[in-house]
């Protein structure tokens, strides 16, 4: 029988050689790949975001399971078919134009992620139009913009004012984060979600996605 | 100068809001101006003027060091910013130091350089010199500080915590170098900014469970930092506007600076029993979020203002009312956050 508990644990725990030991014993005995996703590294992705949730991690205790995960993921991506692992939503996320912060943009990007959402990390310093090519080609129907910076987060605005110059505003749907982000400034410019962090940003995207 | 320099000014009421950003982006060009040590330096003194502060502190630009390195080992400049080595930094890198060092300085370095001279020879301010700590400049060489770190801490070996341990070999020289640069162009005071040394990079349970990781990633390379400040004459200010806890916190009053400026995730009226009276509490109001009268009205930050020097008062430790951080101009919020940081002065 599939060791599910212990990949779980594997992933909370960031053992990164034991994540990826048990995913390939799993894949040996032919366990369905969509199952070693959906019992054992979802399950155990959704542990740390509650864990982190309530304090109990740091961004540390995140990043080294998410390193575990993907670790197993790489391992699992290649056996899996189209439908094995159910998707939430396609999220093009990245750093606002100007601003070189990735720390928090990151984390948000791994809690989406371990929670079946299927991401497309832009990385920093990205331009408005990149954030309308990623909706266009990567079919991404969330846009998460991140800033660190006061002097940064002006080009949160921008890039919703060129969503909606290119006509895509009302397709997706934009969420913003970042320190000095507030629910205010989101209802000021026109976003459809805020977080003030990674913890709570998938349950906001979940509520978001399924209205 | 003497410790009491400082303990006179808390026990005078003094504020002090961070804010040459503020004033420099007043200027017609301030991207000029930043590598004009004269122009710069002017900005300084017109900064300290205007909110009335004795010291006079630069722009809080945690991107120097890392541009003198980078551009030392021919990094494009437009790469800069932005670049993370991808394998290493190692022994190459480390190798290219000393030349760097003895080398020629970035233009904004110079910069920073001359403005120190011109506050010391046009005024009456205190000349504070600035530098980034070495972790911090450390994480800003890796493309996942935090996973490095993290490694340091349990797998030392492992390539990644060999790529920090390097990029803080490199960081510390650097740092120590530029403090002692800036002590000798007339600073009396350094401030070193350390904003890395954060619950967000180092989590608590890290900091329990290998407790040495503190002084491997952090501690050891501040008290080297803070040795060539203090044995060039000048003054040892710590700044982390980071989410801290009682470890960082008390490791950090080993350091005995003068000043200890923290930001506001930091309740400070709950950390003074931590920190020896000794060492000047500085902060902390919520200055990044002064562009949004949603977060914090002008007369929101009068009665924080108010409510915090009382809770200060009220714990009897030395305490100067400040901003969290350097207040960043933000374009189309100017008069707004002007406005808050001469309420936050007094003015």
């Amino acid at each position: 029988m599939a060791d599910f508990v212990g990949l779980q644990e594997a992933v909370i725990n960031g053992k990164l050689p034991v994540a990826t030991q048990l995913t390939q014993e799993m894949l040996d005995a032919g366990v369905a790949p969509g199952d070693i996703v959906n019992e054992g590294l979802i399950p155990g992705m959704l542990v740390v975001g509650d864990r982190f949730r309530n304090n109990e991690f740091y961004v540390p205790e995140v990043l080294i399971a998410a390193r575990a995960m993907k670790g197993a993921m790489a391992l699992v991506k290649p056996h899996l078919k189209e439908g094995d692992v159910p998707t939430l939503a396609t999220v093009a996320i990245g750093t606002v134009q100007g601003d070189l912060h990735d720390i928090g943009k990151n984390l948000v990007a791994m809690m989406l992620e371990g929670a079946g959402f299927r991401v497309h990390d832009l990385g920093v310093d990205v331009a408005p139009e990149k954030f309308i090519e990623a909706c266009v080609e990567q079919g991404a129907t969330v846009v998460a913009l991140s800033a660190l910076l006061t002097t940064t987060m002006p080009n949160i605005a921008r890039t919703i004012e060129a969503l909606k110059e290119a006509g895509m505003k009302d397709q997706v749907k934009v969420i913003i984060g970042g320190a000095p982000v507030t629910q205010a400034y989101a209802d000021e410019i026109g976003a459809d979600g805020y977080s003030p962090d990674a913890g709570s940003c998938v349950d906001m995207l979940k509520a978001l996605v399924s209205a | 100068m003497d410790r009491n320099f400082y303990l006179d000014l808390a026990a005078s009421g003094l504020r002090m809001p961070i804010a040459a950003d503020l004033v420099l982006h007043e200027q017609e060009d301030p991207e000029a101006i930043a590598r004009d040590g004269a122009a710069l330096g002017a900005v300084i003194i017109a900064t300290a003027e205007r909110f009335g502060t004795p010291l006079a502190f630069p722009l809080m630009d945690l991107r120097l060091e890392k541009e003198w390195l980078l551009s030392g080992l021919g990094v494009p400049a437009e790469q800069i910013d932005a670049y993370h080595f991808t394998s290493g930094p190692g022994a190459a890198e480390l190798a290219a130091l000393p030349g760097i060092l003895d080398g020629a300085l970035t233009p904004r370095l110079t910069a920073s350089l001359d403005a120190l001279r011109h506050v010391a020879a046009n005024s009456e301010k205190v000349p504070v010199g600035m530098v980034i700590g070495p972790y911090s400049l450390a994480t800003k060489l890796l493309a996942d500080p935090i996973t490095a770190t993290y490694l340091l801490a349990y797998d030392p070996e492992d390539p990644d915590a060999q790529a920090l341990a390097a990029a803080l070999s490199l960081a510390v020289g650097l740092v120590e170098r530029s403090a002692a640069l800036q002590v000798a162009a007339g600073a009396r005071a350094v401030i070193v900014c350390e904003p890395a040394a954060s619950v967000q990079f180092l989590s608590p349970k890290q900091l329990e469970d290998v407790p040495e990781l503190l002084d491997r990633a952090v501690m050891d390379n501040l008290r080297r930092v803070r040795a060539a400040i203090v044995d060039g004459g000048a003054d040892f200010i710590l700044h982390d506007c980071g989410e801290l806890n009682e470890t960082l916190l008390r490791a950090f009053a080993t350091l005995e600076p003068v000043i200890l400026s923290l930001g506001s995730p930091v309740d400070l009226p709950t950390v003074t029993e931590w920190i020896p009276k000794s060492v000047v509490l500085f902060g902390n109001l919520p200055s990044k979020s002064f562009y949004s009268d949603a977060a914090i009205t002008t007369d929101g930050v009068r009665a924080a203002s108010e409510e915090l020097t009382a809770r200060m008062a009220a714990t009897g430790h030395p305490f100067i009312l400040g901003s969290e951080c350097d207040v960043l101009s933000v374009p189309g919020h100017e008069e707004r956050i002007m406005a808050k940081v001469l309420a936050l002065a007094g003015r």
